[in-house]
């Protein structure tokens, strides 16, 4: 499997970290025990396209969030992950 | 109480022995240790990515590199290490921490790497092939030409690799690595230059 790094181009997997889903979202100070167990513990255990946070650590060290399908390894989109370089924060 | 010695000595000190390695005939590879350089990275601070790019093109004539290529100049070579970040690769403390950190105070975050990297120049009419063993990334002339440069992995060691000016006729490659991996990646570079005869040496000069 190879990914096409948004700043170096195309690089084998060797130069990647996987982190995992990238959709679960920090919750608000303040937030229920239930809220912060869920974010901590539970999964969605996705058998298609999901977003995934990847590290380029091998390379930029820049963090990206991939598209990818877990059932044919075909990624459809790669981008830096919010904050990535010295960019300002998605809000 | 046990007596130390505390020498200071180079990463590639013990590693680097000056001379012929491998086969014999014509050296397909040249290796050369520079040494006693200056080395300063540069990164932007959240949302001074510009300001940083305004700073560096006062500095150094030149605008910093924004996408992975080396840009060099007749005092000072500008690395691009990252998004938003570059390295300053100079000789004869022109550009260092204390000449840098004014020019950089309102945009930018420093940190001096002279002694934290060995730096490696690979000529010679193998040069390519060889490192084709050790990177995954395509080195043909038309896609990496003089002044591309890639922050990539060999040998499972994190590198800057970029090409400098052709000397001699001669392609030229430069190599950036972590001092501690740089004995271990010697080792895997004259392995893998063995079969194409090699002269090494070590220069002060970039």
């Amino acid at each position: 499997m190879r990914i096409t790094c948004p700043f170096c181009g195309e690089r084998e997997l060797g130069e990647f970290t996987y982190l995992g889903d990238a959709k679960p979202a920090r919750p608000a100070p303040g937030a229920s025990e239930d809220e912060v167990y869920d974010y901590v513990y539970l999964r969605d255990n996705i058998a298609g396209v999901m977003d995934e946070s990847w590290y380029h650590g091998g390379g930029c060290r820049a963090w990206l969030k991939v598209t990818r399908n877990t059932l044919t390894h075909e990624i459809s989109a790669v981008e830096p992950a919010p904050g990535a370089g010295a960019r300002q924060v998605a809000k | 109480m046990a007596e130390f010695s505390w020498e200071t000595r180079g990463p590639l000190d013990r590693a680097l022995v000056a001379g012929r390695h491998g086969a014999q005939g014509d050296a397909g590879v040249s290796l050369s240790e520079i040494r006693d350089f200056d080395l300063v990275q540069v990164m932007a601070r959240r949302g001074k990515a510009a300001e940083m790019a305004t700073a560096a093109q006062v500095r150094f004539g030149v605008a910093a590199p924004e996408t992975p290529k080396a840009v060099g100049r007749a005092d000072a070579t500008l690395i691009w290490s990252g998004p938003d970040q570059f390295m300053v690769l100079s000789k004869g403390r022109k550009h260092t921490m204390e000449s840098l950190a004014p020019v950089f105070a309102s945009c930018a975050s420093l940190s001096d790497q002279s002694h934290a990297r060995v730096l490696i120049s690979i000529s010679g009419a193998k040069a390519r092939a060889m490192l084709a063993k050790l990177s995954s990334i395509d080195l043909h002339s038309d896609v990496f030409g003089v002044g591309a440069a890639a922050a990539t992995s060999m040998d499972h060691t994190s590198v800057m690799l970029w090409r400098g000016a052709d000397r001699d006729g001669q392609v030229v490659f430069n190599l950036l690595v972590f001092a501690t991996f740089a004995e271990s990646l010697w080792h895997a570079v004259l392995d893998s230059a063995a079969e194409y005869g090699v002269d090494i040496a070590h220069s002060m000069e970039l």
